[in-house]
């Protein structure tokens, strides 16, 4: 997951602390509305990265607060997150627990598929306080300062309208697709495959 | 409080085996400084409601009170009247009159109202240069884009202050930079200047600015939505 190379990336950039890991991570990500990833995540992906040799401490800090422990990128984790730079990232697309949900609310049986309408009732409520949110702070952001942010807003805003714009195409043919067979798992082969 | 309220309101369009219900016992209530969008297919008889709502369309059945009133129980003349100031329109297409300036176009609810030219002037001038068109006072609509002219019927709805500000596809005929930028005016024109607005469109971004969304269905309101944290100050 990418807290992982986000972690490599400012260790590369020269950030050391696990403190400083942490706020620069959440900045980073849009800020804490964004993703709230808390310290001990940051701290035991830290730890991952150390075993599998990555990341190494190279010494203890302390200036009257608590000690630091002082943190670097190794070359095999400079090799990593450049290896990551030329892989695509992986999205979730394809694996969507909102399909799965909406199938088994179909298969309910209630009339009129009921269920699988105030699912997507539910849903649909949901996708639109997000997209409600993300547009006041899309609109309260400026565009000389925070061009990052604003790209990483509309970003979700097109993911959002995407999602409600499927759930109204669904709803349209729900009663179709109740009547359609379930989808039926594909049947298990037994004994040794048949000589050719 | 509530700007306008609905009850049971209805509309048949047409007689006996070929009338055509576009609004079926429509109950919906818009409170004072709220943003509402009103979505649905084509044809959901949102248009259908805003036009009753604004007096320009009379119901089947059921009634309309804005501000107090009971629509149907106003003469035509007070309707005229109230519809003037209480009532600011925004259309898909605009409807600026083309050989006037946008200061001229934006000044008219208050010329029609009686007022002193050089006050309707000034509001007019007022509400252009919120609206971000203080360089284009004398510019025909000819001569400004889809945005700019649809900015220009934004102040003319405002320039009243109206009670109600009635918004039928305001996005539907301008590029998604203007939509966004149009829709971003609605709803700073209820955040900043206490405006109450009701808007029918069918775009799910544009939808997003409201506080609250009524899905309409074969004439029916279907669903509701709430989208904004806080409810709207009562009173």
């Amino acid at each position: 997951m990418s807290v992982r190379y986000g972690l490599l990336g400012l260790l590369a950039q020269g950030l050391r602390h696990g403190y400083e890991l942490h706020s620069a991570f959440v900045a980073l990500a849009g800020g804490k509305d964004q993703w709230d990833v808390k310290p001990p995540q940051i701290y035991s992906t830290l730890a991952r990265l150390q075993e599998g040799g990555l990341v190494a401490e190279v010494g203890v800090e302390q200036e009257g607060g608590p000690e630091k422990r002082i943190l670097t990128i190794t070359p095999a984790g400079r090799a990593e997150l450049d290896a990551w730079f030329k892989t695509p990232v992986v999205g979730e697309h394809l694996r969507d627990e909102l399909f799965v949900k909406l199938m088994l609310s179909l298969a309910d049986g209630a009339p009129g598929g009921q269920t699988a309408r105030e699912v997507i009732h539910v849903q649909r409520e949901a996708l639109y306080r997000d997209l409600h949110r993300v547009t006041a702070r899309r609109q309260a952001a400026d565009p000389r300062g925070e061009l990052g942010q604003i790209l990483l807003l509309d970003k979700m805003a097109m993911h959002l309208e995407a999602d409600l714009r499927w759930l109204e195409m669904v709803e349209a043919r729900l009663e179709e697709v109740q009547r359609q067979p379930r989808p039926q798992p594909e049947p298990r082969l037994r004994g040794r495959p048949k000589k050719q | 409080m509530a700007i306008v309220i609905t009850e049971n309101l209805t509309k048949v369009y047409g007689e006996g085996e070929t009338a055509v219900t576009a609004l079926d016992h429509v109950n919906v209530a818009v409170q004072a400084g709220e943003f509402v969008a009103v979505m649905g297919p084509s044809g959901c008889g949102k248009s259908t409601l805003l036009h009753l709502v604004g007096g320009l369309d009379l119901p089947t059945a059921g009634r309309v009170v804005l501000d107090g009133n009971d629509l149907a129980a106003l003469s035509d003349d007070r309707l005229t009247v109230l519809r003037r100031r209480e009532i600011g329109f925004i259309f898909q297409f605009f409807n600026l009159i083309p050989i006037l300036t946008a200061a001229e176009n934006a000044s008219l609810p208050l010329l029609l109202d009686g007022a002193k030219p050089g006050e309707a002037r000034a509001h007019a001038q007022k509400w252009l240069e919120r609206l971000g068109l203080g360089d284009r006072l004398g510019s025909r609509p000819d001569q400004l884009s889809g945005g700019q002219q649809q900015r220009v019927a934004i102040a003319r709805a405002l320039v009243t202050e109206p009670a109600l500000v009635l918004a039928d596809e305001p996005t539907g005929n301008v590029d998604t930079r203007a939509g966004e930028e149009i829709a971003g005016l609605l709803r700073q024109a209820v955040t900043d200047w206490k405006q109450t607005v009701l808007m029918v469109t069918h775009d799910p971004r544009i939808a997003a600015y409201a506080d609250r969304i009524v899905f309409l269905k074969d004439g029916r309101v279907v669903e509701q939505a709430q989208l904004s944290e806080q409810q709207p100050a009562n009173g």
